[in-house]
């Protein structure tokens, strides 16, 4: 009887301190885990974020372009993330859970500019117009990030016949930009916007402008008249693109006729099917040209 | 007996329907909180007309309903047409990400102020600066991970689409 | 089921009946729904008064019944072939009327005796564009006891074979590879077009918006222009667009009118208009050239303003379909109206053909000056 009295009250102790344990170690797995991230990580670098404690865990990443699960990660040592894992611009989201979850957040920063967007307007813009060109550049690094530390980017501007020009543009919130006039010659422009050996090259038609001083001449013939323009260009003496509608009108007392003629080679050229004495003008857009009087057949 | 029975039956019905409603109400709810603004006093070099400003309050708030709507349900399909570029890449590959790892995340009460800070003089770009204030819930399953109400920076490029703004850069920052 | 049988067996009886009903009550009629009178009634073989005789004829017209029509007909000129008669009708080289379907006309008798009559007929043409009417006088004459149509059209004039040089400017539109193209790269803005008038005027059906808009770009534009009406308390009361009353293919410094109906709607809740042009690239040629000749402000044998003259294709590309544009400028040169009409016949190359479009009444008067554009659909380009 004794005996079995021990016995129960060793079994009891025995129990209790099997509790005891059992106790601490859930306690010591039930316990915050603290989580070291990088102060400073750069998109595309690999990292490693630092844990305390011991057994195993889950860890959860949650970025910009990345949500990812890690089972039975071991506590008290680093957990890699590999240069795809950060490559997205932003703020990270580390999560360790065991019976609780602890986190950490760190940003990582952009690489260095790799690419350069450029946004050039207009891609047709008449000659001798005040700020008439956009130019635009947005650095981003290889993973499309936005470079937003302040940088130079070079805008240069190339026409035949022209000496290169060059303008220095700070970016300020990853932006940089100018604005220009066009240029007195109609033809192509190169822009190049460079940033530490990074280019990229747009090309803007400089065409000419409204027609200027626009006359024209002409003749009766068998079919009516003859009318042409001479040939037709802007204030800068710039030919006018070839297909631009001059309209020609010949008025015969209540009679109107006109043609809608397109220039070919700097002049345009229309016949007019009239017999009495006409008045003929000409038009393109909303420049008008000169009167002239022809006599009837 | 039968009377007992049958107010057994109601009761576990209302109770049912409510705990079914109450599940859903609060994302209903959450989701529907959602408040925009915009100062557009500082843009440079061309002033954003009120039309623009209209249609780009409109437009940020649909996409980051539209976002939300995607990282709860891990469907990409409510991004199409909202996000172009970058944006519409990282925003497609976080909810692949949560495909594959059973993850979820939930955005509610949402606020966002926004400036803009550049608008190009074409208007086929605007920077915008988001000073962003939300609740995020994080979840493996069923079971919440990790809860936050986050303050959070973001620099935005918004471009003219067919007939709405887009953003085609959306990019956390810890301060602008 | 079996409650239901006889109620299925009397539908299908009423069913049959009605469809022997409509059977019977369409066979020899002519166009349902149009009030009597005007609708082209079952062909007789009795000619006996000019309204039969019209009626007969244009049944024949209707029907395409070339040969019939043709040999019912006195013709003053001789050499005139059925085939010429029956082009004549439905013109040739895919014009508007190649596709167009006589539905039914208004005739009235201008004078009548015994052996001569003259009859005005209104037709109405169902063509792709919309209804379009067309008003002929019929001479029609006595031979026995039968009446019949005097046809004096003289036939169309043949085109001598020749080589047209064809060296106008066109544009093609390359639209490279969108996909993977980076931000940016892709420059090419959309043509530069700009709205030089616009004026709101109040019409028996409802607002009209209208003016002109040019291409100041060196490119072709394909153009629109929209309005949107507002009150005063800033909201839309309707939106509309200029359809097919613009010059949709503007070229480099091309001018065309445009003008939007809104139906339905009073002129006096509208506080603003909100004008909207959108301008699209597009290819485009500057080939056929077409001459707006002769053009005069008239009165019509109905008594209405029109402007007319003739457009005459200085190229060698056949415009199928032509489409007359006018702007009509007060003394002001403020855009007072804009006109519309389809030339119902194709404008052959080297070729002339006139129109004709109406101007209200009450604005002939106001009318100082106008400027007409054409716009042309031709099978070949589309």
């Amino acid at each position: 009887m004794s005996w079995s009295i021990n016995t129960a009250l060793r079994n009891r102790n025995l129990g209790a301190l099997v509790a005891v344990l059992l106790g601490a170690l859930c306690y010591s797995s039930g316990q915050d885990v603290a989580l070291r991230a990088p102060a400073t990580a750069t998109a595309g670098n690999p990292i490693a974020i630092g844990t305390s404690g011991s057994g195993s865990a889950t860890f959860y990443l949650i970025g910009p372009s990345v949500s990812l699960k890690r089972d039975d990660i071991q506590l008290g040592q680093d957990i890699s993330l590999s240069d795809k894992e950060i490559q997205s611009s932003g703020r990270y989201l580390a999560i360790v859970c065991t019976n609780s979850c602890s986190n950490a957040a760190f940003f990582v920063a952009p690489a260095k500019p790799s690419t350069l967007t450029f946004l050039a307007h207009p891609s047709r813009v008449p000659v001798e117009r005040g700020d008439a060109i956009s130019a635009v550049a947005m650095p981003f690094d290889e993973f499309h990030n936005l470079v937003l530390t302040s940088t130079t980017v070079d805008f240069q501007l190339a026409a035949k016949g022209s000496a290169p020009v060059s303008h220095k543009v700070q970016t300020d919130g990853g932006v940089a930009w100018f604005r220009t006039n066009s240029g007195k010659a109609a033809g192509v422009l190169q822009m190049t916007a460079s940033l530490d050996g990074v280019s990229a090259r747009r090309v803007v038609q400089q065409v000419a402008s409204d027609p200027c001083n626009l006359r024209i001449k002409g003749a009766r013939n068998p079919k009516g008249i003859s009318v042409e323009t001479e040939p037709v260009r802007d204030c800068a003496g710039n030919p006018v693109p070839d297909g631009t509608i001059v309209t020609f009108t010949a008025r015969n007392g209540n009679q109107i006729s006109t043609v809608d003629a397109p220039v070919k080679q700097d002049i345009a050229r229309a016949q007019i099917s009239t017999s009495g004495p006409v008045v003929v003008s000409a038009a393109s857009g909303v420049v008008m040209g000169n009167e002239l009087r022809i006599g009837g057949q | 007996m039968k009377a007992i029975a049958k107010l057994h039956f109601v009761l576990l019905s209302t109770i049912t329907l409510s705990f079914f409603l109450a599940g859903a109400m609060p994302s209903i709810a959450a989701d529907s909180r959602l408040d925009v603004s915009l100062d557009s006093t500082k843009s440079a070099p061309r002033q954003v007309e009120s039309l623009t400003q209209k249609s780009i309050v409109r437009d940020y708030k649909l996409a980051w309903a539209s976002l939300a709507q995607a990282l709860e349900s891990n469907s990409p399909a409510p991004l199409n047409g909202l996000f172009e570029g970058s944006a519409s890449e990282w925003l497609n590959q976080r909810v692949g990400g949560q495909q594959r790892s059973g993850l979820s995340s939930r955005y509610s009460n949402q606020n966002h102020k926004l400036q803009a800070v550049f608008y190009a003089q074409e208007g086929d770009v605007i920077e915008l600066h988001d000073t962003a204030e939300y609740d995020i819930e994080i979840l493996d399953g069923r079971n919440t991970i990790h809860t936050e109400h986050v303050l959070e920076r973001y620099v935005v490029l918004m471009t003219p689409g067919v007939d709405r703004w887009v953003i085609r850069q959306l990019q956390s920052v810890p301060q602008f | 089921m079996i409650r239901a049988l006889p109620i299925a067996i009397v539908i299908v009886v009423v069913t049959v009946l009605l469809i022997i009903a409509g059977l019977h009550s369409t066979a020899g009629a002519g166009t349902v729904g149009v009030a009597s009178g005007s609708a082209l009634p079952g062909f007789s073989s009795r000619a006996n008064t000019p309204e039969q005789a019209l009626s007969n004829f244009l049944l024949d017209v209707q029907r395409r019944n070339w040969g019939r029509a043709f040999a019912n007909t006195e013709r003053e000129n001789a050499n005139l072939t059925e085939t010429e008669f029956a082009q004549s009708w439905m013109g040739v080289s895919g014009g508007l009327r190649s596709f167009s379907n006589l539905e039914s006309y208004d005739a009235r008798p201008l004078h009548a005796t015994d052996s001569d009559a003259q009859m005005r007929v209104r037709l109405h043409w169902a063509t792709p564009v919309g209804p379009v009417e067309d008003v002929r006088d019929f001479h029609l004459v006595r031979r026995g006891d039968q009446w019949r149509v005097v046809w004096d059209e003289t036939p169309p004039r043949s085109i001598p074979a020749q080589i047209v040089p064809v060296n106008y400017l066109r544009w093609d539109l390359v639209t490279g590879n969108a996909a993977g193209a980076e931000w940016g790269s892709r420059n090419v803005d959309s043509p530069h077009v700009r709205i030089v008038s616009m004026n709101a005027v109040d019409s028996a059906e409802g607002p009209v918006v209208m003016g002109e808009v040019v291409n100041e770009d060196t490119i072709p534009a394909f153009v629109n222009v929209n309005a949107t009406l507002v009150d005063a308390a800033g909201s839309a009361i309707d939106d509309e667009s200029s359809f097919d009353k613009i010059l949709h293919v503007l070229l480099p410094k091309q001018v065309s009118p445009y003008r939007i109906d809104f139906p339905h709607v009073s002129l006096s809740k509208v506080k603003n208009v909100r004008m909207d042009v959108k301008a699209t690239l597009v290819p485009a040629s500057s080939d056929p050239v077409i001459g707006v000749m002769d053009q005069e402000i008239d009165t019509d044998a109905q008594g209405h303003s029109v402007l007319h003259g003739s457009l005459q294709n200085e190229s060698g590309e056949t415009v199928n379909i032509p489409h007359v544009i006018a702007s009509f400028y007060d003394n002001n040169g403020k855009v007072i109206w804009v006109s519309d009409g389809y030339v119902e016949h194709a404008l052959l190359p080297q070729s002339i053909e006139p129109f004709a479009v109406e101007l209200p009444k009450s604005l002939a008067g106001k009318v100082q000056s106008f400027h007409v554009v054409v716009n042309q659909y031709s099978l070949a380009k589309s």
